[in-house]
């Protein structure tokens, strides 16, 4: 009798064993996309519908922004995660350290499926090492209400967002026209960027060997920035915000304009609902047009044991109607995927501005030192702020810092391997 | 030789209580000590991070870098190294002063003292990222109250921007005060009740003025407690981090730069391993002088009487 039992209970055991064998889990860091009640609840969902069409349970985790650079870079050496959410920025960057998985993307659709700039920002010396999930690009927000009681239009140059603005600080007093980011800001070189390259400008040279961002385009690009604490139509104050202070100097309606992004949309929704608000395209610049492309991928770990889990995961992230979902329904980003723009949606309101925004808007290069490049330029960026605070701001001193900056950023690019 | 074990086989108990104690400190001090002493000396990067073994060695190409002056990360480190002597001299020096008059203060009897002495330890037991946060949105240029009561008494004509460009360490270096004078204010007062009643007694015979007692009585006999607090203080600011980072950012630009957010920055912002842990270094050798001082100071014995 005994012996039975025992054999009983090994039989069980075993059985259960194996079961577990079987079901593969994989771990998924996501960023806070969404506000965290109504994210995981919709990854919970999303990992119930997973594992019923491929037995692959999926333990996913929001990690804050903050957070994420140093928990991914701990990640590409201890096996903790299988497949992440990173910036676009950041792809190419840890793509550099041999710790991402090298992607085929046909395995993913192929290239042609993916908008350009973002497929591009998951490249490393040619090799893909990341899968394009959702796009963002910053445009102008601007107040209706305060717009019709200065009685200003919409700008579409610069000239007309000085107009505007100066119409709007008359009404309402210095300061109230624009807010933009200051030393604060992580992503100060996002919003820089958009002007340099509407000043005919660009950050690097085509062979990405020298830094070309302190010419007269990269000047006139800093000073009209500096210009619009200058001229009074941003406060002072926003040399020591951050984006999110600036975002929300807008969202609760101190402030008419202000370049933000489609994940904005959710903070409006629930800090001030009432918000007469409207979009459009960053104002053009003395040469034309210009955007930055941003957003988030997808990438799968080299050390991850679960490698093809992963990928399911991530295939069945980009799937059309789930990506259609978690960008339409969840988080107000777009879709990196171009098949997810059928969705009449985008056609309408201010997503066919956001759209229309996207189409020619610019990723930054695909190098593993960008980290560096970046840091180099916000840095000197946050020192001609600094000077402009401290009252010894003169004609040169956009070209003394941005030329330190470019100095900077040839020895970083002379690392790049 | 013989000695020394016997010594040992005497005190065994106690060695085998502090065993754990010991693998402790060994696993979490020495042993990430002893790795950032030597990855100092290795160009570990961005494209060597994921196996760290295979960093090239550049011997003290790492400390050369972070202490030539004409170097970008040098020469923010050396001024690093200059704004923390420059704030630890403010905070330290202003802090003991109002601790000391506070001290003096609740040295004497009043009714509510203990409440007063209860309630003037708040500061010191708020944690730093609460504080800060506060006294980041109190010197906010637009909002903070900073600004408001300055407009208001007439001090300043226009709002200033306080948490940017020169004026931003002298925001840290008074929210820092705020924090830090509790403690030593604290220590003053436990150095000021050691002071025997009678040595105040005879001086008054003597005629001394209330001036002459603080100085050749108070002051003198708090001078070996005063050390302690002063090397212990200095340790401490030299390791500021939290007021720094919490107050203006990991970048809190060059004018209130400090060492520990530059290497926080170069090592795990851009990946700089190498020349972070390299600057770590410095910093450690700077600190352990002020250690040695430390400990010469309490050793037993060799305290001032």
């Amino acid at each position: 009798m005994l012996k039975k039992i025992i054999l009983l209970v090994l039989v069980v055991f075993f059985l259960y064993a194996g079961m577990a064998w079987a079901q593969e889990t994989i771990v998924f860091w996501a960023m806070p996309n969404a506000p965290d009640e109504s994210h995981l609840s919709w990854l919970e969902k999303a990992a119930a519908d997973f594992k019923a069409k491929t037995g692959i349970t999926v333990n996913y985790e929001i990690v804050g922004w903050g957070d994420a650079w140093s928990k991914i870079s701990m990640s590409l050496i201890e096996p903790i995660c299988d497949v992440s959410q990173v910036g676009t920025t950041w792809n190419p960057q840890f793509a550099a350290t041999s710790g991402l998985e090298q992607i085929d993307i046909n395995g993913f659709g192929g290239a042609d499926s993916f908008m350009a700039a973002n497929l591009e920002s998951t490249t490393y010396k040619d090799n893909y090492y990341g899968i394009p999930w959702f796009a963002e690009t910053r445009c102008l927000f601007y107040n209706k209400d305060m717009f019709e009681e200065a009685g200003a239009v919409p700008p579409t140059t610069w000239g007309e967002l000085v107009l505007a603005g100066e119409k709007i600080n008359s009404k309402f007093g210095t300061g109230r026209a624009f807010a933009m980011a200051g030393t604060n800001a992580w992503d100060l070189l996002h919003n820089w960027a958009i002007l340099l390259w509407q000043s005919g400008g660009d950050l690097l040279s085509a062979d990405h060997k020298k830094a070309t961002f302190n010419s007269g385009a990269g000047i006139t690009a800093m000073q009209w920035y500096v210009d619009l604490v200058k001229r009074g139509l941003a406060d002072q104050a926003c040399a020591e915000y951050n984006q999110p202070q600036a975002d929300s100097a807008f969202i609760n309606g101190n402030v008419a304009m202000c370049y933000m992004g489609p994940w904005n949309i959710a903070n409006i929704e629930s800090e001030n609902p009432t918000l007469n608000y409207g979009i459009v395209e960053p104002p053009k610049g003395p040469v034309g047009k210009g955007s930055f492309s941003g957003g988030s991928n997808l990438v799968v770990f080299a050390n991850s044991k679960h490698k093809e889990a992963a990928k399911a995961w991530v295939n069945y992230l980009i799937e059309k109607q789930v990506l259609v979902d978690y960008t339409k329904n969840l988080t107000h980003m777009l879709p990196a995927k171009i098949e997810a723009f059928e969705d009449p949606y985008y056609n309408t309101g201010v997503w066919k501005v956001f759209k229309e925004t996207l189409s020619y808007a610019t990723a930054y290069p695909p190098l593993g030192v960008w980290g560096d490049i970046e840091n180099a330029v916000v840095s000197e960026f946050k020192n001609i702020l600094s000077t402009y605070v401290n009252g010894k701001y003169t004609e040169g001193t956009a070209k003394e810092y941005l030329d330190l900056a470019a100095a900077a950023v040839d020895r970083a690019l002379a690392k790049e391997k | 030789m013989h000695l020394f074990i016997q010594k040992i086989k005497k005190n065994r108990i106690a060695y085998y209580l502090i065993i754990p104690a010991l693998i402790c400190m060994i696993l979490v001090h020495i042993l990430p000590m002893l790795w950032g002493f030597i990855i100092s000396f290795s160009d570990l990067d961005l494209y060597t991070i994921s196996d760290w073994s295979k960093a090239p060695f550049i011997g003290i190409g790492n400390y050369l870098e972070g202490l030539d002056i004409n170097s970008p990360t040098g020469g923010r480190f050396l001024r690093s190294l200059w704004n923390i002597t420059y704030y630890g001299i403010a905070v330290i020096s202003i802090g003991y002063f109002i601790g000391l008059g506070v001290a003096l203060i609740l040295n004497q009897e009043f009714i509510g003292r203990t409440i007063v002495r209860g309630l003037i330890l708040l500061p010191y037991i708020i944690p730093d990222s609460v504080a800060y946060s506060v006294w980041r949105f109190m010197f906010q240029a637009r909002i903070g109250i900073v600004n408001k009561y300055l407009l208001s008494w007439g001090l300043i004509s226009e709002t200033k921007v306080w948490l940017v460009g020169d004026k931003s360490i002298y925001a840290v270096m008074v929210a820092s005060i705020w924090k830090g004078w509790p403690f030593t204010c604290l220590i003053l007062l436990a150095g000021l009740q050691t002071i025997p009643f009678e040595l105040y007694d005879a001086a008054k015979i003597d005629g001394a003025s209330i001036w002459q007692q603080f100085r050749y009585i108070t002051f003198p006999l708090l001078m070996p407690i005063t050390s302690v607090l002063l090397l212990l203080s200095t340790l401490w600011n030299f390791n500021a981090f939290n007021q720094f980072y919490v107050m203006l950012g990991d970048d809190p630009g060059v004018a209130a730069e400090v060492p520990s957010t530059l290497i926080l920055r170069e090592a795990f912002n851009s990946f700089h391993y190498g020349i972070g842990a390299a600057m770590s270094v410095i910093l450690m050798a700077i600190m352990l002088i002020f250690s040695i001082l430390y400990i010469k100071k309490i050793r037993p014995g060799e305290v001032e009487h």
